[in-house]
Parts: C-alpha cells; sequence; structure tokens
C-alpha cells in the first residue's frame, strides 16, 4: 500500500503543480527536501544513539525487564504472536512508556529499535507480522500525556489558560487508540483488500 | 506543574536510569556506548526512507494540491458537521508534521486560541501523529516491503480522533 501512496502523492504533486503553474516551486521543493531529510537525520542520529545507550543501560540494571512485566497483560491482547521472554517485550514497553511520557526526542528512535525486535520475531521476513503492523499502528495513533508543543504555542497565540484543551485531546487520544486497536484487529483477518 | 514535568521529563529519566544502573554494578558508560553504537547505525539505515517520504510531501505541499481538494471536500464535510476553516488541517496532519504545525499557528492566530475552532485545532494537533512519516521510517527501518493492513488501520484511527475533537469541542 505505501507503493501506491507515494505513486499517488508524487503524480498528483507534479500534474497539480504543473497545472497551477508552480513549476518553479515544486522543483525547488524536492531539492530543498533532500537537505531537509539530511537534517532530519543528523538530528535523529544523536537522540538515537543517546536513547539506544541509555536503553542498553536500563536493560542492564533490569528495569526493562520490569516495565515488560507491568505491561504484560496489556501485551497477551495486543502482541499475542510475541514469546513471553523475547527482548522485544522490553523494547516496546519501553518505546510506548517514552511516547506516553511526551519524550519526543525518545519516541521515534525507541520505536525503531522496538519494531526491529518485532522483525526479529518474525524471522526478519519482509512482510510484516500482526504483531508488528499493532505495534506501527499504536505508534501511528498519539498517545501523548502531555502535548507540549502544542500548548506552546497556545500559549503564544494568547490562550487564557492552555493547557484547557488536555481533557479533550485526552478523549481523542484514547478514541482514536481503541479504534486504531480494533481496526487492526478486525482488519488483520481480512488483509486480501487492504494490501 | 505541568511546565516542570515537561521540560523536566528526559533529564529526570537519564538520571534514573544512569542512577539506578550504577547502583546495581552495570558498567553504566561501557553499557552506553554500546548500545549507542546500535542507535548509530539504525539512524543511517533511515536516510533513504526519509528522503523518500519527505520528497513525496513537499511537491503535494508545494503544489497547491491541499487548497483544491479542501474546496472540493469542504461541502460533503460540511453536512457532518465538519467546520470549513478545519478541513486542510483534517487533509495535511496525517502526511506532514512540519506543515500542519506551519498552518496550525497560522490558524489559530487568526481565530483565536480559546475559541471553537482555536480549541479544535489545537485538540486535533494534540491527539493525532504524522501517520504517512511514522509508519514508512518504522517497518523501512525493519526492512518490511509489505507492511499489509497497517495503513489503513492508522488512518482509520487518526481519522476517528480527528472527528472526535471536531464533535467533543462543541461541549466541552
Amino acid at each position: 500500500m505505501l507503493n501506491l501512496i507515494w505513486v499517488i502523492m508524487i503524480f498528483s504533486g507534479v500534474v497539480t503543480g504543473l497545472l497551477m503553474g508552480r513549476t518553479k516551486e515544486i522543483s525547488d521543493a524536492v531539492l530543498a527536501s533532500c537537505v531537509d531529510s539530511v537534517q532530519v537525520v543528523i538530528t535523529m542520529l544523536g537522540a538515537m544513539c543517546l536513547w539506544s545507550g541509555i536503553m542498553r543501560v536500563a536493560e542492564k540494571a533490569g528495569l526493562v525487564n520490569k516495565l515488560a512485566k507491568l505491561l504484560k497483560g496489556v501485551f497477551r491482547f495486543l502482541f499475542p504472536g510475541l514469546p513471553k521472554d523475547h527482548p522485544a517485550n522490553g523494547a516496546i514497553a519501553v518505546s510506548i512508556s517514552a511516547d506516553f511520557l511526551g519524550l519526543g526526542s525518545a519516541a521515534t528512535p525507541l520505536g525503531i529499535m522496538a519494531m526491529k525486535e518485532l522483525s526479529k520475531v518474525n524471522n526478519n521476513s519482509p512482510v510484516a507480522s500482526n504483531d508488528m503492523v499493532m505495534f506501527g499502528v499504536i505508534n501511528a495513533v498519539c498517545i501523548q500525556m502531555i502535548p507540549s508543543t502544542i500548548l506552546i504555542i497556545r500559549q503564544q497565540a494568547g490562550a487564557v489558560d492552555p493547557s484547557s484543551i488536555m481533557p479533550t485531546v485526552w478523549i481523542s487520544s484514547i478514541m482514536s487508540t481503541l479504534a486504531g486497536i480494533f481496526a487492526a484487529k478486525i482488519l488483520e483477518k481480512r488483509q486480501m483488500f487492504f494490501r | 506543574m505541568i511546565d516542570f514535568i515537561s521540560k523536566f521529563s528526559v533529564p529526570g529519566v537519564i538520571f534514573f536510569i544512569v542512577v539506578i544502573g550504577y547502583l546495581k554494578k552495570v558498567p553504566v558508560f561501557d553499557a552506553f556506548v554500546e548500545g549507542a553504537k546500535e542507535g548509530a547505525s539504525a539512524a543511517f539505515e533511515v536516510l533513504p526512507v526519509m528522503v523518500g517520504i519527505l520528497t513525496a510531501v513537499s511537491l503535494i505541499n508545494a503544489s497547491g494540491l491541499i487548497d483544491i481538494l479542501t474546496s472540493l471536500v469542504k461541502g460533503p464535510l460540511s453536512l457532518l458537521g465538519v467546520p470549513a476553516e478545519i478541513v486542510p488541517i483534517l487533509l495535511i496532519r496525517p502526511f506532514s508534521g512540519s506543515a500542519s504545525l506551519g498552518l496550525f499557528t497560522q490558524q489559530i492566530k487568526l481565530f483565536g486560541a480559546d475559541t471553537y475552532l482555536g480549541r479544535t485545532l489545537s485538540t486535533i494537533m494534540g491527539s493525532s501523529e504524522t501517520v504517512l512519516y511514522t509508519l514508512p521510517v518504522y517497518f523501512g527501518a525493519a526492512n518490511v516491503k509489505d507492511t499489509r493492513h497497517a495503513v489503513a488501520a492508522s488512518l482509520i484511527a487518526s481519522y476517528t480522533g480527528m472527528l472526535v475533537s471536531i464533535y467533543i469541542c462543541k461541549f466541552i
């Protein structure tokens, strides 16, 4: 499906740009995006080193295992294909906790590490397992306690109480997470249509 | 309080883990470097995926496609109670984090942070992710070619959350 989406994005972007007479804009944008990608990855490179290093310390101190035990019940429902004592359990637990705590710089690196662990359980197959899709979906919805960037922008825009949106943010996050979990559980049985 | 938590969370977590590790007699610095090496190679593997995604996204943003799509779907969506001002964010949010954040910053100043539109936009931004960035990066790093139903399920989740935001802000 990503192949199809990519083609659609490139096709519609270029054709629209042409028809709207924005040839120069789209051509500048493509070149700029290459520079942007390198910048994003360089920024991430540091965060990636930092958090995978810190996590290795946490792992050796037995902290990751404790966290994974805490979430055991939830994991059995979400990731039924995961062997009980596989390191992937800990990696997922840590990654979801970082998301939840809003450790922005840590969330992506830890998520990538966890996805790699899940891929090992799946024998590094090029086809995603149900557990990998579930983990991807959970990361693609936002489970964040405090959306700090948004609060700062609200403050700058003159909000009387920037954090007044917290209850609605939490309710929406919970609803979208539930919808994602159910959608993944239902679609995994009839995957034919959605490839 | 919230401000303190969000500022202190990163150094706090690092402090907690390193101190506990040291007390448990883990060779903390050696373990850190060992883990960090793995992190460095994983980050480089993400670069090609990143170039692919950001190129496609930048084309969409620069082409003016979002404006055209907005004028096409705002009529039908208004029947569902979706205000026309919210439509551009709905369209761009799953694709581009930076573009949606930029649009959000503009719009919230225009509509006011405490109005219905301002609160709805804030709720949408605070409770959703850039789906078509997160998924390719995660699956790309794990060398997965066939992501199966991941995109469909994530988009269903994302739009459920956004619709909930639009409705719930009318009452709260």
